[in-house]
């Protein structure tokens, strides 16, 4: 069981307001932010002490991080976005040159920051907020950006196809169960460890509340989230069968020995190769952040073992 | 029996076969056909990308209205991929285990039938 007693929250400080009327928050961001349960913990911290802010300014103040997992943008973004239709007002600063770049380079400064957008680094996977109509806008991003064969060179072309259908399973459970307006997504590529990894974001109802009012009960953010990855498991009701789309992620990253993070109300869920383990949160996240890691070094021979016949299917 | 050929690339206008949306709009064609005692010859040639949310709506939902015989005789694929076969066979078994439950046919069929 993962624990939050160990981590250090970072430092709120409430500064003079540059503008007149309102009020100024900082929050100073730790050394190191990774794609596990203490960096998540982080972000869901900022946004418990950002929620409740209206016509105010918030400074993120990044002076001692040396460390982001750039896919970790898709969290901050969505985070952030919901700061800004509050009305406040959003400054990152004090970034170090290695962090600047990154936020450069996926263009997170061009949302939340002064950066000119010009199509500079084409091997770069980019920050990208989505409306939940945009599916096919989606696809190019993942096709041109994520995908492209000028990133990751090495790969197979049934491995594409199947971390592209991987991904649009989440984006599409987003745009059923999320009942959200925005959909954001970041990754990253790991060219040593032949890891990439994609977050998508998603504000609006939480897999708890879904889960809860479809069972009438009351789970744990993380029983809940346990709950929603079981085969057959879903919470829709109409003539569209549903229940599928985890289990076929987690199938598949089972064989591809990769991994799967899944945060939503107060729970964190994750599954590493055939592992999976659990823990909560003290704050909720109003909404689902799902991290898929894949094993790019993975020649899927596993897929040509299954003979199925036509006439077997219906 | 008349042969109905549906062109899914066309269809959806895409060779990305992802949406719900999409996925809805195969299933009306289908249905359509169906009534008409027509044999569906579902050609999915060009199509490069499905998922089980596509094949749920536009697939999965047939079982809500037919039985598995009669669209096993009235049912045809052509150019699917061997992969995506294996995907949509757990797509036909998930709609029968869901549909299993009679309330959710009678349900489904009203939603349908308005």
């Amino acid at each position: 069981m993962l624990s939050v007693s160990h981590i250090r929250y970072p430092k709120v400080v409430r500064e003079i307001p540059l503008h007149k009327g309102r009020n100024v928050m900082r929050y100073e961001f730790p050394d190191s932010l990774s794609n596990d349960f203490e960096g998540y913990s982080v972000l869901l911290n900022f946004h418990e002490k950002t929620r409740n802010l209206f016509l105010d300014e918030v400074i993120l103040d990044f002076k001692r991080t040396s460390w982001f997992e750039a896919n970790l943008c898709a969290v901050l973004g969505a985070v952030l976005n919901s700061v800004e239709n509050d009305l406040n007002i959003v400054r990152i600063e004090n970034l170090i040159p290695k962090i600047e770049r990154l936020f450069r380079r996926n263009y997170f400064l061009g949302h939340f920051g002064d950066m000119k957008i010009r199509d500079l680094y084409k091997t770069a996977v980019k920050y990208r907020k989505f409306r939940v109509n945009e599916e096919k806008l989606f696809k190019n991003y993942l096709d041109f950006e994520l995908l492209a064969k000028a990133v990751m060179p090495d790969m197979s072309n049934l491995l594409r196809k199947k971390i592209n259908e991987s991904i649009f399973e989440i984006f599409n459970n987003a745009v059923i169960h999320g009942d959200c307006q925005n959909i954001f997504s970041c990754g990253q590529y790991f060219p040593t460890k032949k890891r990439l990894d994609f977050t998508i974001v998603d504000i609006g109802v939480s897999i708890k509340q879904r889960v809860d009012e479809f069972l009438r009960q009351n789970l744990s953010g993380e029983e809940a989230i346990q709950w929603a990855v079981t085969k057959g498991h879903t919470t829709r009701t109409g003539n569209i069968p549903g229940g599928l789309g985890f289990s076929l992620i987690r199938e598949f990253l089972e064989r591809n020995d990769g991994k799967i993070q899944i945060i939503s109300g107060n729970g964190f869920w994750e599954q590493t190769g055939k592992n999976a383990k659990s823990s909560r949160y003290p704050y909720d996240f109003p909404g689902t952040i799902v991290n898929l890691e894949f094993n790019i070094d993975d020649k899927c021979h596993y897929y040509l073992l299954s003979e199925i016949k036509e006439e077997d299917i219906f | 029996m008349n042969d109905i050929r549906i062109n899914i690339f066309e269809q959806i206008g895409g060779s990305a076969a992802v949406s719900t949306e999409d996925g809805e709009s195969l299933y009306k064609r289908i249905v359509k056909a169906l009534e008409q005692k027509a044999r569906v010859i579902l050609d999915f040639n060009n199509i490069e990308l499905l998922t089980s949310t596509f094949l749920n709506s536009a697939i999965g939902q047939l079982y809500s209205r037919f039985k598995s015989p009669y669209l096993k005789a009235h049912l045809k694929l052509e150019n699917l991929k061997k992969e995506d076969l294996e995907l949509l066979k757990k797509v036909v078994e998930r709609a029968k285990e869901y549909f299993k439950d009679k309330g959710r046919i009678v349900n489904g069929a009203k939603e349908v039938l308005g």
